[in-house]
C-alpha cells in the first residue's frame, strides 16, 4: 500500500466533513505510558480547525478504517504546543515529537522520513493558524470521538484506556462498539417500539407587520378535540428596520402570548420551544401530559435574505424527540416576487443543507435525519400564465384546479426542484394572498396581481396522515390569511421491558463479537521434552503456533514476574516475537546448549533443565509452554576442587553427592582428596605426552566437534579403551575442560596483581605461590608439559609466545558474570599481552623449586 | 449513553485442574458448554457487559491454569483483580481441601479483594461427596459466599457471577465514598502516591 491508498483509509475513520491533512506511521508512545507497539499520527481538520489524532492499528498497513481506533485526540487550541527533539544516540534516524495541549503532555518517537517534514509543516500551520483566530475553537465536532466524556472536551484529557498486555487490564476495546449497540437497537426498532396515534396542529401565517389585535380562536381552535402538539409559524412579523438590524422585537411576546390564551382551552400545554429569526417564528407547543417524553430539543435558524445570509428570509426550526419518533418543523419565508421561484428553490435547499442540530456528543442533525418533517411558511409561489382577472373570477367560484395548474410551487415539486420526497394535502381554500388588510376583498393596488396560495404546508415521514388543510379566512388584519393543517402521526413508544430485554440480547451479542475477536491461537504442544542433555551438544525442538482467530495476531514470549529475560540462558528461541495473519501458522524454534556458564549451575545444583516460557498473545491469553530434559553430568563445568575428589567416572557419582561437593569446593584441602590434580586432566596431558608431542600445528589445529564429544563422553563414563579422536581433538578438549571449570585456575580476584605483576617473574612465582593448592597443582602441571611439548618445536611447530597468548587467555579467562567496561580494542591487546607475558615466566623458565616446595 | 462502560472489573477464576473453571467462564460469557476436557496451559480472559442498577458493568474474566507447577506464574496474574472465584468440584474432595490453599493463595497477592466459593459439577446426587453442609460450614467460618453450580446443566451460574460482580461494585462504590468524605486532609499525600504508582507497564 501506498502512501495515498492508507491516507484514503484513515480519512474514512472520519467525516467527510473532516479532513485528514497529514498522518505519519510507526510513531511510538513514550509519555505518558511507554507503549511498544507502533501507532499512526493523523492530523485532521474541520473548518478553521485542527486536531491531532493517534490511532491505534490493528493490522499493518491498515486495510480498512475499522482497523484503526482512535486513542488520543489532541486539539489544536491556544494551548497546543509541539517541541521537536533529536534523539541524541540517532539524531538521524529518530525524532521526539512532544505535543502539549492545556495539562496533558505527551511525547511520541517517530521515524525520520520525508514524511515527517510534511507532517510537521502541517502541524506548525495548525498552530499558527489558531493563534490569529479571534476566538478560542470550541471543537464541537471532536466530542463524538471522546465519547465517554461527558464534561468539556478541552478541559479534559482524551485518552482512551488502552493496554496490550495480559498482565495489565484492559482487553482489545471495540471502540466501534457504542454505534453498533445503537445501530443494533435501531434495527430493532420495530420490536420494542408500539406506535401511537397523536394529533399535530400546523399552523403559518404572515401577519405582515400587526400587532395580534384580534382573537386567534378561529384558526387555532377549529378542531374537535385538542391536538396534542402545536405547531404555529409567523412570518414578517415585525417588519422595522431596528427588528431586521438588532433582531430584537416586542411582538416576539406578543404574539406568543397571543398563542398561549388561544389554544384549545380543553387541554393544557407547555412550551416545547420558541425560535425566531428577524420576522420568522416557530413556536411549539405540546399537552403537559407529554412533556415528560420530550427530549434533546434543539432549534436552528437560517437567513438566505440580503447577501444569501440576513434573517429578513430564511427558515427557523425545531427538533425534538418524542418518545422514539424524531420530528423537525421547519418555518419558512422564502425569496419573494412573482418571478423569483428559482430563487425560492434555492432557498429551499440552503435551509436544508444549513440547518444544523447540534447536541452535545453527538453528530450534528439536519432536517432531513428525522422520521417525521412538517415544513410550514409563506413560500411565496405564486401563479404564472394566468390573466389576473380570470384567476380571481375563477377562485372566486372554488374552481381552483385550472388555477392550481399554474402553481409554481405545485410545478417545481412535480419535477422535484423542490420539497423532492415532501407530500402537500389536496388545497381546497381559497388563495391566501394578496388581500387588502382588514377584508376579505382582493389587493386592489395597482399592481394588480392574480391571487396566489403563498402559504402552504408539506409534510414528509411515514405514517403521517393529514386530516385537514384550510385557511382561516376571518382572521383578516394581515394582507395573507392564516393557513392551517391537521396531522394524526404514529409515534413510537418504547415498550420499556421488551426494550431491556433486546437491549440486553444486542450488549450479549457485541459480547460475543469482542470475545471472538480476542487473538487465538493454537499451539501444537505445550511440554517439550528435550530428553538427555548433553554438555556443549547442541539440541532443537520445534512447536508450532496457528493462528485460529479471525484477526492478526501478535505473540511474544514475556518476562515471568521479576526475571530480566524470558527463558533461562540455556535456551535459545527463535523467533520470540512474531505476528500471524489470520489461518496462518509460524514455526517456533527451541535450542538448548549447555555451555560452560550453565554447566556449572547445573553440576552445582542450583540450576535445572527446566523452564516455563509466557507466550503472550497482545490483547489475549497467556500460554505456558513448559521445557524440561535431564543433563547427563559431565567433567565439564565441575570446579578443580571437586574433580580432584572423584575416584570413579562422574556419571557414576549420585547427583546428590557431586551437589555436596560442590558446595563445600572451598574447605577442599588436599590430605582429604584423592588425586593432586583431576584425573581427567592427567588422562588429557598424558596422552598428549605419549602420543602427540611431536605433531605438527599441536594446539593450533582445532578437532573435530564430534571426536570432541567422544572424549567428553569416554572422561565422563570411564572407559579401558585408549582415548578416541585424534591429538587434535584431545588437545582441543583439553582446553575446553580448562575453560570450562567452575572458577578459573588463577582466581578472578588475583587478575589484576597478576597484571601489574607481569613483567617480574619473581612477582609471578609469589603469585603463583599463593594460589589455592589444587590450582597450583594444575598451573605447574601443565606449564611443566607446556616445556616439555617446547622442547619439540621443531616437529610441532610450537613456540613460547604462542603457548603463552593461548593458555593466559585460558588461566586469566575473563569473568562472564562481570559486565565489563566497553574496552577499546587496543586495551584489550594490551591486557592479553600481560596474560601472555604472566604465563610466558613459566614457560621459559626454570621453576622446579615451585614443584619442589610442596 | 455515550459510553462503553460505567465501571470495569477484572474477576479472576482460581482452583484445582479440572474442577471446571473454564466450563464456568464458557457458559457465563458465550453460553455453551463443552463436554471434552481440555486443559487451561495459561491463562485465557473473556468480558460480558452487565447492567446493575442501570450502570453498565464490563467483567473483563481470567480463567487460570489449575495445575500445580504453574502456580508460581499463576499468581503474578492476581494483581489488579477485583473478585475472585474460588472453584472446587463437589464430586472431588481432595479438590475441596484444597480451598484452603487457594485461599491462602489470594492471602498473598491481593490485597482486600470480594471472593465467592464455588463448588462446581453439582448435576449428579449419586456422585457428590462435598456435602452440602460441610461446604456452608466451612464458607461461613471463611465469611465467603457459597454456590454450587453446574456449567453442564447450567445451574447457579448467572446467580453466582452476579452476586460477586454486585460485591465488587459495592466495595468501589464505598471506597469512592470514603475517599470522597476523607478526600479533603489527604489531597497532598494522594497527589505524590499516584505519581509513583505512574508506571511504564506496557
Amino acid at each position: 500500500m501506498n502512501h495515498e491508498e492508507i491516507l484514503s483509509v484513515v480519512q474514512e475513520k472520519f467525516l467527510s466533513s473532516e479532513r485528514v491533512t497529514a498522518f505519519l506511521c510507526d510513531a511510538k508512545v513514550l509519555q505518558p505510558d511507554c507503549i511498544k507497539k507502533d501507532r499512526l499520527l493523523a492530523i485532521v481538520e474541520y473548518g478553521d480547525e485542527k486536531a491531532v489524532f493517534c490511532l491505534f492499528t490493528s493490522c499493518y498497513p491498515p486495510k480498512s478504517f475499522t482497523d484503526l481506533s482512535i486513542e488520543i485526540v489532541l486539539p489544536i487550541d491556544n494551548s497546543f504546543k509541539c517541541e521537536i527533539d533529536n534523539k541524541p544516540s540517532d539524531p538521524e534516524a529518530i525524532l521526539y515529537l512532544n505535543l502539549q495541549s492545556r495539562n496533558s503532555k505527551f511525547k511520541f518517537e517517530i521515524q525520520m522520513t520525508p514524511r515527517v517534514d510534511n507532517f510537521v509543516d502541517d502541524l506548525f500551520r495548525g498552530i499558527e493558524a489558531v493563534n490569529k483566530l479571534p476566538t478560542q475553537p470550541e471543537f464541537v465536532w471532536l466530542k463524538k470521538y471522546i465519547g465517554q466524556r461527558e464534561d468539556d472536551i478541552i478541559a479534559q484529557t482524551m485518552v482512551l484506556p488502552r493496554s496490550g498486555m495480559a498482565h495489565t487490564q484492559v482487553s482489545a476495546p471495540v471502540t466501534i462498539r457504542e454505534s453498533l449497540i445503537k445501530r443494533k437497537m435501531s434495527d430493532k426498532e420495530f420490536e420494542y417500539t408500539f406506535t401511537k396515534r397523536f394529533t399535530i396542529f400546523c399552523g403559518t401565517w404572515n401577519v405582515n407587520d400587526k400587532s395580534p389585535v384580534i382573537p386567534l380562536k378561529a384558526w387555532l381552535c377549529v378542531d374537535k378535540e385538542p391536538p396534542d402538539i402545536y405547531a404555529v409559524g409567523f412570518q414578517e412579523l415585525d417588519l422595522s428596520k431596528e427588528t431586521f438590524l438588532f433582531d430584537q422585537t416586542f411582538r416576539e411576546d406578543e404574539w406568543y402570548n397571543a398563542v398561549r390564551s388561544n389554544v384549545d382551552p380543553r387541554a393544557k400545554y407547555v412550551k416545547v420551544e420558541i425560535v425566531r429569526l428577524v420576522g420568522m417564528m416557530l413556536i411549539i407547543l405540546i399537552k403537559e401530559k407529554h412533556m415528560s417524553h420530550v427530549r434533546n430539543v434543539v432549534c436552528d435558524t437560517v437567513g438566505t435574505g440580503i447577501m444569501g445570509k440576513m434573517g429578513n428570509k430564511g427558515g427557523v426550526s425545531i427538533r425534538f424527540d418524542l418518545h422514539n419518533t424524531s420530528i423537525c418543523f421547519v418555518n419558512s419565508h422564502l425569496a419573494a416576487h412573482v418571478e423569483e421561484y428559482e430563487r425560492r428553490n434555492q432557498d429551499f435547499r440552503d435551509i436544508c443543507n444549513r440547518t444544523r442540530f447540534v447536541q452535545a456528543n453527538q453528530l450534528p442533525k439536519a432536517i432531513k435525519d428525522h422520521d417525521q418533517i412538517y415544513w410550514l411558511g409563506d413560500l411565496n409561489y405564486r401563479i404564472t400564465e394566468l390573466d389576473p382577472l380570470s384567476v380571481k373570477k375563477m377562485v372566486n367560484e372554488n374552481n381552483f384546479a385550472p388555477v392550481l395548474e399554474w402553481d409554481q410551487l405545485r410545478q417545481q415539486h412535480k419535477i422535484n426542484n423542490v420539497f423532492a420526497g415532501y407530500t402537500e394535502g389536496t388545497i381546497t381554500f381559497k388563495p391566501t394572498y394578496k388581500y387588502d388588510p382588514g377584508t376579505d376583498h382582493w389587493d386592489s393596488s395597482e399592481k394588480n396581481r392574480a391571487p396566489a396560495w403563498c402559504d402552504r404546508i408539506f409534510w414528509k415521514g411515514n405514517n403521517v396522515t393529514q386530516l385537514a388543510y384550510r385557511s382561516h379566512p376571518a382572521l383578516n388584519i394581515s394582507d395573507h390569511k392564516p393557513v392551517s393543517a391537521l396531522f394524526t402521526s404514529a409515534i413510537k413508544i418504547v415498550d420499556e421491558e421488551k426494550y431491556r430485554k433486546i437491549y440486553e440480547e444486542v450488549i450479549k451479542q457485541l459480547d460475543k463479537l469482542e470475545n471472538e475477536l480476542i487473538p487465538q491461537v493454537k499451539v501444537d504442544v505445550t511440554e517439550i521434552d528435550f530428553g538427555t542433555v548433553r554438555y556443549l551438544e547442541l539440541q532443537v525442538r520445534s512447536i508450532t503456533i496457528k493462528n485460529t482467530g479471525k484477526l492478526p495476531v501478535e505473540f511474544e514470549f514475556i518476562n515471568k514476574m521479576d526475571e530480566t529475560s524470558f527463558c533461562k540462558e540455556w535456551l535459545i528461541v527463535e523467533p520470540y516475537k512474531k505476528c500471524i495473519c489470520a489461518d496462518e501458522s509460524c514455526e517456533i524454534q527451541l535450542k538448548v546448549l549447555i555451555n560452560k556458564t550453565s554447566a556449572c549451575k547445573m553440576n552445582a545444583g542450583t540450576d535445572k533443565l527446566y523452564d516455563i516460557l509466557v507466550l503472550h498473545l497482545y490483547g489475549g491469553k497467556d500460554i505456558f509452554i513448559t521445557v524440561n530434559g535431564t543433563y547427563q553430568r559431565s567433567c565439564f563445568g565441575c570446579s578443580i576442587e571437586v574433580l580432584v575428589n572423584l575416584n570413579i567416572p562422574i556419571r557414576e557419582v549420585p547427583v546428590g553427592k557431586l551437589i555436596e561437593l560442590e558446595s563445600k569446593r572451598d574447605q577442599c584441602i588436599s590430605n582429604q582428596s584423592t588425586y593432586s590434580i583431576p584425573k581427567e586432566i592427567w588422562f588429557l596431558v598424558d596422552h598428549i605426552y605419549l602420543h602427540g608431542l611431536k605433531e605438527p600445528n599441536l594446539f593450533e589445529q582445532p578437532g573435530l566437534h564430534s571426536e570432541v564429544l567422544q572424549i567428553r563422553d569416554w572422561l565422563d563414563a570411564g572407559s579401558i579403551d585408549p582415548i578416541p579422536g585424534s591429538i587434535h581433538s584431545v588437545a582441543e578438549a583439553l582446553l575446553l575442560l580448562l575453560e570450562s571449570t567452575a572458577d578459573p585456575i588463577i582466581p578472578y580476584n588475583l587478575h589484576p596483581v597478576c597484571l601489574r605483576a607481569c613483567a617480574n617473574y619473581l612477582q609471578c612465582k609469589q603469585i603463583v605461590m599463593e594460589l589455592p593448592e589444587f590450582r597450583k597443582n594444575v598451573f605447574l602441571y601443565l606449564c611443566e608439559f607446556l616445556q616439555e611439548a617446547l622442547q619439540h618445536s621443531d616437529e610441532n611447530g610450537l613456540d613460547a609466545k604462542t603457548l603463552s597468548t593461548l593458555f593466559g587467555a585460558i588461566f586469566l579467562r575473563d569473568n562472564p558474570n562481570v559486565v565489563q567496561e566497553p574496552q577499546s580494542r587496543i586495551n584489550k591487546q594490551i591486557i592479553d599481552k600481560k596474560k601472555a607475558q604472566f604465563v610466558h615466566h613459566f614457560l621459559v623458565n626454570d621453576h622446579s623449586d615451585l614443584i619442589f616446595s610442596r | 449513553m455515550a459510553r462503553e462502560f460505567d465501571h470495569l472489573f477484572k474477576l479472576l477464576i482460581i482452583g484445582d485442574s479440572g474442577v471446571g473453571k473454564s466450563c464456568l467462564l464458557l457458559r457465563f460469557a458465550d453460553n455453551t458448554f463443552s463436554g471434552s476436557y481440555i486443559t487451561t496451559i495459561g491463562v485465557d480472559f473473556k468480558i460480558r457487559t452487565l447492567e446493575i442498577n442501570g450502570k453498565r458493568v464490563k467483567l473483563q474474566i481470567w480463567d487460570t491454569a489449575g495445575q500445580e507447577r504453574f502456580r508460581t506464574i499463576t499468581s503474578t496474574y492476581y494483581r489488579g483483580t477485583h473478585g475472585v472465584i474460588v472453584v472446587y468440584d463437589v464430586t472431588n474432595g481432595e479438590s475441596f481441601a484444597n480451598v484452603k490453599r487457594w485461599l491462602h493463595e489470594i492471602e498473598q497477592n491481593c490485597d482486600v479483594v470480594n471472593k465467592v466459593l464455588v463448588g462446581n459439577k453439582n448435576d449428579c446426587p449419586s456422585r457428590k461427596v462435598v456435602v452440602t453442609e460441610d461446604a456452608q460450614r466451612f464458607a461461613n467460618q471463611m465469611n465467603i459466599p457459597l454456590f454450587e453450580t453446574s456449567a453442564k446443566e447450567n445451574i447457579n451460574v448467572e446467580e453466582m457471577f452476579l452476586t460477586i460482580t454486585k460485591m465488587v461494585l459495592r466495595s468501589k462504590l464505598e471506597m469512592q465514598e470514603r475517599q470522597n468524605v476523607t478526600a479533603n486532609d489527604i489531597v497532598n499525600i494522594k497527589r505524590t502516591k499516584t505519581k509513583h504508582v505512574k508506571k511504564c507497564c506496557q
